[in-house]
């Protein structure tokens, strides 16, 4: 069938919206000038060494990842237990369950950072960090139980029944045969829950305080003061590793199963 | 009965939580925009609201421009997605859907900055109208609802894409052949075919990109400022500056509402589409 240029030449503008920026801040991160200037006028790194060297993204940026880790770890323990009983049984009150686990999804990011804010504020006895973590679980929960759930209902019930029938304690045949069934469910479910709380500004924007940062909170406040090249040279750094990321997505097991 | 059991007690940590850490927070916000203990029944902000210029501009240019990014996202969005579902080959179909995710998974902030150097000053705009000697001086793109609306056409462009592919996917490729060979043109081939078999990806796709524009705030933050306040910034500025808490809840309100509406249009419009189908 012949494709239509059309299509093609749509196709191309899409991808030039898409992309486009990314590379032009790419070539814009070697400007040696202490502007942000495309094309650039020459070539340095010294941009990327000045912003890798930079306390306030190190810490920030280690904050991130610790906070990314956790609350994937934290939601998947939430998460995976729900996912399994609503793939296997039917029960009272199944869409309500249903329905609560997607809620974060459906409440808007701001709404929920007001919320969360002056609910801890109120309740006045966790720490910054651990209301952050709090937080992030619960935007990142829905993730968890949508691709589990996914990867559990393509897994057939007998599989289980015959783990059990064998003698396997409902515990050890989750274990030993359902977890391993749906690892790719699991894993992609991580990827997904880390790069959205890695990247999440609406709720750390209202839960972030006085020395704990997240690395996107970080960069929005030095935007406002310093107009340089370094947010470029760091953000080439985050684009270029959430492609290595997406392409090893693809790669490994499809880009499909994190959508 | 036991088994009954384990089972509600293997929903119960994820449900606590939600209870207790969102849903009661949100609620709560919800119920003390319009009543407060101390104060009774509270309605002031909300008038406040539709009547202030400031918020009545930013909400109305939050709809406007959510509108206009919703139409032109499908107006590309479609003839992008069939150019990806007529693609023979699995792998570069697999590596363009690849792609086109890609942006939805940078960092915010990265992200929107990629447009300062496009808008920007000495970005490539203005250095290639100079060039061309278009313009004599370099003219101020940022800060403008024309930046807000490309920036937030190239983040939402992908959940357009995504749910039209899925919807064209789904759409058997013998219907559009059969028309073609009944003497349907172009013109009756999208409008009577592709268009009907394809309204619940249209409608989905449309909703996430309109109620994303809506509640986005980075995007605004970075490319409109506070010359093009929309919704989202509004409510940040009124807790960080003004410290108009009263207000800032009032607007938080009015934005999950019309997320809801959206929603529940959508929905209507779906289910309406396959019924007369």
């Amino acid at each position: 069938m012949k494709i239509n240029r059309w299509l093609i030449f749509s196709l191309v503008i899409a991808f030039i919206i898409l992309l486009g920026p990314f590379l032009v801040i790419f070539f814009a991160s070697f400007e040696p000038s202490s502007t942000l200037r495309f094309p650039p006028t020459g070539f340095t790194l010294s941009w990327f060494k000045k912003v890798i060297a930079m306390p306030m993204f190190q810490k920030s940026f280690v904050f991130s990842l610790q906070l990314a880790l956790y609350s994937s770890f934290l939601s998947l323990l939430l998460g995976v237990p729900v996912a399994y009983v609503t793939a296997r049984y039917d029960f009272k009150g199944k869409r309500l369950v249903e329905f609560a686990t997607t809620l974060p999804v459906i409440i808007p990011g701001m709404v929920a950072g007001l919320a969360l804010l002056r609910f801890f504020v109120l309740l006045n006895v966790f720490s910054v960090q651990t209301t952050l973590l709090i937080g992030h679980t619960a935007i990142v929960l829905p993730y968890v139980v949508r691709s589990t759930l996914a990867s559990l209902v393509n897994l057939p019930v007998s599989v289980e029944e015959a783990a059990q029938s064998l003698g396997a304690s409902p515990l050890k045949s989750f274990f030993l045969v359902v977890l391993p069934n749906i690892r790719v469910g699991i894993i992609s479910a991580f990827i997904m829950t880390f790069i959205t709380s890695f990247n999440n500004v609406p709720i750390s924007l209202f839960l972030t305080g006085p020395g704990v940062n997240t690395l996107p909170i970080v960069m929005m406040t030095y935007m406002e003061y310093y107009y340089n090249p370094s947010i470029a040279a760091l953000s080439t750094l985050l684009i270029g590793a959430t492609l290595a990321v997406v392409l090893l997505v693809q790669k490994i097991f499809g880009i499909s199963k994190l959508l | 009965m036991p088994n009954k059991m384990k089972k509600y007690t293997l929903l119960l940590p994820a449900l606590v939580f939600l209870f207790i850490f969102f849903l009661l927070p949100i609620l709560s916000t919800i119920v003390e925009s319009v009543y407060q203990p101390q104060k009774g029944w509270v309605v002031g902000k909300y008038l406040q609201f539709f009547t202030q210029r400031v918020s009545r501009i930013a909400y109305t240019r939050s709809l406007t421009i959510s509108l206009l990014v919703t139409i032109v996202a499908l107006a590309i969005g479609y003839p992008s997605a069939m150019a990806i579902v007529s693609v023979p080959n699995d792998s570069l179909k697999s590596l363009l859907m690849t792609l086109v995710v890609f942006p939805l998974m940078t960092n915010p902030v990265a992200r929107t900055f990629s447009w300062l150097a496009v808008l920007g000053r000495e970005g490539m705009i203005n250095n290639l109208l100079l060039s061309l000697r278009l313009i004599d001086s370099p003219r101020r793109f940022l800060y403008t609802p024309g930046a807000v609306f490309f920036g937030l056409l190239q983040l939402f462009l992908p959940l357009m894409i995504i749910s039209l592919v899925s919807a064209l996917e789904n759409l058997p490729k013998e219907v559009p052949l059969a028309a073609k060979s009944l003497g349907a043109n172009a013109f009756n081939l999208f409008t009577r075919i592709y268009i009907p078999l394809t309204v619940e990806g249209i409608v989905a796709g449309s909703t996430l990109v309109f109620t994303g524009c809506i509640t986005a705030y980075v995007t605004p933050a970075v490319l409109g400022g506070s010359r093009v306040l929309m919704l989202s910034t509004l409510l940040y500025q009124k807790t960080s500056v003004t410290l108009d808490w009263g207000m800032a809840t009032v607007i938080a309100v009015v934005m999950l509402l019309t997320t809801l509406v959206v929603n529940y249009l959508s929905r209507k419009i779906s289910t309406l589409g396959v019924s007369k189908g």
